[in-house]
């Protein structure tokens, strides 16, 4: 009865492949890897330091909105004024509108070169559904429930961790992790989930998104005024296993370790995701190869006649009853004021503040507005990424102890069978004591510094990724997502710098919420959208 | 005395050079037959075997005296290591998981010894020739033999001696020179004593290896094919083998057997006119898989059929299914009739492009070994699927064995009427498989009963049918819940059901 039997010979003539493969290349000196170091456009950004200030305006426009940035925040505004009609105009000092979830392309695959990816939504979040809706994202509804289109659920197998060794289903250590840690990580899990469950006194949820929605209740809030290493401690976990484990969640969701970020933070990553789908688990995520350039892409078709991009706008100021806006463009220098009743500043505040003029008084306390470096690199391939030690290639893909988050597979959502030639995503955040240090570092670095960064770090996995590797793009973000460091989230600092002002000025830009995720960003540009239009104060 | 003397030597020169490149051509047959890609074996083989060659030269400095009987040694030893350097490869290739590395080192042992043999002949010659004479000589002999070698290799060897039967069988005239030598020199040599019964010893050896060549040929088949190779690639999506024994070819993918051609005929009637014979009057026919043209050919005996569109993922098969003359016998050259339009391309990528109706839709997908293959097992596929099924129209789907992976194959039954087909499973015996599963999926009315079957079928019927579409316990429907590209329940259920049968 030979029925089908698997015959081993493809994996042994791979085998043989391989292993002659790297003997051939390691003889070989010079390797064909191609790439570019580059980032946001800093050279443009950096006009505001010069003395740009006193520009001569050279052409005067009139809107009755003018919305400053192009990230998720400022087009989520520009989404929901575009509904009520209303005449704006998008100021965005990039080529391109996306911000932290711009992505790119190459022969291979789309790619993201920041945010990658959406967790499913709360039914609560009614707004950014609609707009998932709008997007084909949401193809309906049964019982009540999102039905989410089968292609931007991410795929099975969807993560493994590279550990003793050997990869493992999931990020959560168990695979010869002792007894006495999976003890603890079991530990820390119910009582995360306790905390999902979790209502305050006044009702509301402890932890969810918007942050807006959560409950105020003292007994929740305390915990924003101590880190979330504090919080640990107190509850006495030692395995170095769960340590690990935490360490690299606040490392993926802020760019910042245990030590940095709050408690109340720190535990909002574990407790506010309570996502319901009919067709999927509650913790599946929406991706796309593109990451959430997808749903930057949509946005932006929305209002894309309304959008002027590569222009830097360097100043507001305050004339009469109205309020004035000037931009620089980037190709001829020109110098441009727009005539405005409103403004939504869809930027970081470190930006807001600089471009204020101040007569608006903006209170900003700069100290506590942190921003974390990260380091994204995209690598083009034809090496093995599939190991006979364990999991296969997953969207995924973390290594145990590594200071990196690992890498996601950009062509995880293509539908065709496995091509020869892959594009990964290489995600790290520059931890460091203060995130002025690690950005002048990050500044500092080569592309040949990078490369080897990079390498190293997945050769601890993958021990002949250079063998096949064509191409390595590295994109630096200086100033990549607010740090919830503690007293941040609940503090003075971010609800006085956050105010609108004088009725005129919203802010909108995902650091005002004090979490950098798609769903604070969207929610803030529409609140700050809804600010301009009355209905909300 | 020394007249005889070279004359030996200069005949075993001779010998030397054939038996030397009846190896290296042994290790590149070998290599281009159990690996595929004949040009990329024989060069590396080629130029690790002239290396190696190299190295016994540069070696051969360091045999200082006794010269002669260091000869007789090598020689013996070639005879040995090359005469049974196929009996090794073809045994081992199953087993070892770095085949290639064990067939590089057979490769530079035997060039290492024979790269020995030529300069310490030259240098046993050294004294007895003129230096210009015995260049001239050595040389001579060394490419006669090297032409000879080439010659007969394919022209007589490979045809009437087959791979394994040459190799010894030059072993064996390694061996016999060796004998010769000690025989007539032995005066020369002193102590040659163990020489020859060493040499006799291996004689022996290699005699049985020869006699029962047939049988180790069979072992070291079953091992790996069963049958020999006649064809091997690798195309950028998967490993192409095709063996042949007797009158019976079969197809691998990723060593996986796709049919025998023995009782194809079971596996493609079962797959093709349960659903053509259902449909009224089948006129557009869209084939996904299946690029070995062998459901095309049942198709084809629908003469109400206008179109059929084939839909292979690699060209590498239909370009071999549509030009080798043993596979176009077997399907009837069914890849050039003018119904048939073939599109190389994804299936799931082509599927989600396209929205016009076919009447019948025949999927014979690899079975969902792997994530990649998973994907077209999917409630999403199947939707996308139901765009382009005629509302009378009909799906069958290969869905693997329901005898050893029977929850996977009611997974796929289940993913089908989740999505809104009514479904009909029904399973057939196919000797080289197994117990084999399909589905028949519809828009709307429950299929049952056979429509008119074409003549001359060797398997189908009525009859035959009503007992395919009876499910015996064991095969049984099992709650099995549907496969989604966000769960791919389905890989994960196969490989364990199908590891309980793995050898
Ligand atoms: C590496 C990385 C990975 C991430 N991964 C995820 C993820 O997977 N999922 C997730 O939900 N979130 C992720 N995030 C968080 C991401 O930042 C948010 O989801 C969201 O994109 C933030 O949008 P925003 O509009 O608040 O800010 P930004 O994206 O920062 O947008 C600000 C915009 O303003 C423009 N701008 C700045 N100054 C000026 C000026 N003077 N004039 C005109 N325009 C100006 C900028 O060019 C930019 O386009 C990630 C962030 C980084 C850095």
């Amino acid at each position: 009865m030979i029925s089908r039997r698997k015959f081993l010979f493809n994996s042994l003539g791979l085998a043989g492949a391989t292993c002659m493969g790297s003997v051939f290349t390691s003889c070989t000196p010079s390797r064909n890897v191609t790439g570019m170091l580059t980032g946001p456009n800093q050279a443009l950004g950096h006009r505001l330091h010069q003395e740009i200030r006193n520009a001569k305006v050279e052409q005067t426009l009139h809107h009755d909105v003018v919305i400053v940035g192009g990230g998720t925040s400022g087009l989520a505004a520009a989404r929901y004024l575009s509904k009520s009609g209303t005449d704006f105009m998008l100021i965005e000092l990039e080529q391109r509108t996306g911000g932290n979830a711009q992505s790119g392309s190459n022969e291979v695959s789309a790619y993201p070169l920041g945010a990658h990816y959406l967790p499913l939504p709360s039914l609560n979040d009614a707004e950014l559904l609609h707009f998932l809706e709008e997007s084909g994202a949401i193809t309906g509804y049964q019982n009540g429930k999102p039905v989410y289109n089968d292609y931007y659920l991410c795929f099975d197998p969807k993560e493994r961790l590279f550990i003793h060794g050997h990869w493992q289903d999931g990020l959560v250590p168990h695979s010869g992790v002792p007894s006495a840690d999976l003890d603890q990580l079991h530990r820390f899990q119910s009582l995360m989930h306790e905390f999902k469950q979790a209502k305050g006194a006044d009702g509301k949820d402890a932890f969810c998104i918007p942050l807006t929605a959560c409950s105020v209740d003292p007994a929740f809030t305390a915990l924003d005024k101590i880190s979330f290493s504090e919080y640990l401690q107190q509850q006495t976990f030692t395995s170095e296993y769960l340590w690990w484990y935490v360490n690299y969640c606040c490392a993926d969701d802020y760019g910042a370790t245990a030590d940095q970020v709050s408690a109340w933070a720190g535990i909002h990553y574990f407790a506010s995701r309570k996502g319901i789908a009919h067709n999927a688990e509650s913790d599946s995520v929406l991706t796309w190869p593109e990451g959430n350039g997808w749903l930057v892409n949509k946005l932006r078709e929305q209002v894309k006649e309304t959008i002027v991009c590569n222009s830097l706008v360097f100043r507001i100021e305050s004339r009469g009853n109205k309020v004035a806006v000037l931009f620089i463009d980037g190709n001829a220098g020109v110098c441009t004021e727009v005539i405005t009743d409103q403004v939504i500043l869809a930027t970081p505040q470190f930006i807001n503040h600089r471009i204020l003029s101040a007569s608006f008084e903006h209170p900003l306390n700069a100290a506590s507005f942190n921003y974390a470096p990260w380091m994204v690199a995209n690598l083009t391939l034809t090496s093995n990424l599939e190991t006979k030690r364990g999991e296969p290639l997953s969207w995924d893909n973390v290594i145990y102890g590594s200071k990196s988050l690992g890498y996601v597979y950009a062509n995880h959502q293509t539908l065709g069978q496995r091509q020869q030639q892959q594009v990964i995503t290489y995600y790290a955040p520059l931890l460091g004591a203060n995130a002025k240090d690690s950005r002048t570092f990050a500044n500092a670095q080569t592309y040949e510094q990078w490369y080897a960064w990079v390498t190293k770090d997945l050769k601890t996995a993958h021990r002949f990724i250079e063998d096949g590797m064509e191409r390595m793009d590295v994109w630096v973000w200086g100033h990549g997502m607010i740090c919830p460091i503690p007293d941040f989230i609940f503090g003075k600092a971010r609800t006085n710098a956050s105010a609108s002002l004088r009725d005129k000025i919203h802010f909108a830009h995902s650091d005002c919420s004090g979490i950098s995720i798609f769903e604070e960003a969207f929610h803030r540009g529409t609140q700050a959208a809804k600010k301009v239009l009355g209905y909300e104060s | 005395m020394s007249k005889r003397l070279q004359f030996v030597l200069l005949i075993s020169v001779f010998v030397v050079a054939t038996c030397g490149l009846i190896y290296e051509l042994v290790a590149g047959t070998l290599a281009s037959y159990l690996l595929g890609d004949s040009v990329t074996q024989f060069s590396t083989i080629i130029g690790a075997y002239l290396f190696s060659m190299g190295i016994g030269s540069f070696l051969s400095k360091y045999f200082l005296n006794d010269l002669i009987r260091w000869f007789i040694r090598i020689e013996i030893l070639v005879g040995l290591v090359g005469g049974f350097s196929s009996v090794i490869l073809f045994l081992l290739f199953e087993q070892v998981s770095h085949f290639r590395i064990v067939l590089y080192l057979l490769v530079a042992l035997t060039g290492i010894l024979v790269g020995l043999e030529i300069p310490l002949l030259m240098r046993i010659l050294k004294d007895r020739l003129e230096f210009s004479e015995l260049v001239s000589k050595v040389f001579t002999f060394d490419y006669i033999g090297a032409l000879l070698a080439s010659v007969i290799f394919p022209l007589l060897l490979i045809p009437y001696l087959g791979i394994m039967r040459t190799s010894l069988f030059f072993g064996l005239i390694n061996i016999a020179i060796a004998i010769l030598v000690c025989v007539w020199l032995r005066k020369e040599i002193n102590g040659a004593r163990w020489l020859l019964p060493q040499a006799i010893i291996s004689l022996v050896l290699l005699i049985a290896g020869f006699i029962f060549s047939e049988e180790l040929l069979k072992f070291a088949e079953a091992q790996a094919y069963h049958d020999s190779v006649i064809y091997a690639r690798s195309s950028p999506y998967q490993r192409i083998v095709v063996t042949k024994s007797g009158a019976d070819v079969r197809l691998f993918l990723n060593g996986n057997l796709q049919f025998s051609s023995n009782d194809e005929y079971r596996y493609h009637e079962a797959l093709v006119h349960p659903a053509m014979s259902m449909v009224k009057h089948p006129k557009r026919v869209l084939v996904m898989g299946g690029g070995d043209g062998l459901a095309v050919r049942e198709i084809l005996k629908y003469p109400e059929v206008e179109t059929i569109t084939l839909v292979d993922l690699d060209p590498a098969v239909t370009n071999l299914f549509n030009s080798n003359a043993l596979l176009t016998d077997l399907n009837k050259n069914s890849l050039h009739s003018s119904k048939l339009t073939i599109i190389n391309q994804d299936a799931f990528v082509w599927i989600k492009n396209h929205d016009t109706l076919y009447d019948v839709v025949i999927i014979d997908f690899p079975d969902p070994s792997n994530y990649s293959l998973g994907k077209l097992y999917t409630n999403t596929f199947y939707r996308e699927l139901r765009h382009i099924v005629d509302p009378n129209g009909l799906a069958v789907i290969q869905s693997t064995s329901p005898y050893f992976a029977r929850k996977s194959f009611w997974i796929i039954d289940e993913t089908l009427r989740q999505v809104g087909f009514n479904t009909l499973p029904y399973h057939a015996y196919i000797p080289s498989f197994g117990e084999w599963g399909y589905v028949l999926a519809s828009q709307t009315s429950q299929p049952d009963s056979l429509g008119l079957l074409p003549e001359n079928l060797k398997y189908l019927s009525r009859s035959t049918f009503e007992q395919m579409t009876f499910f015996p316990p064991d095969m049984a429907h099992t709650e099995s819940g549907y496969n989604s590209l966000n769960n791919q329940r389905l890989v994960q259920v196969f490989e364990q059901e199908w590891s309980n049968y793995q050898p």
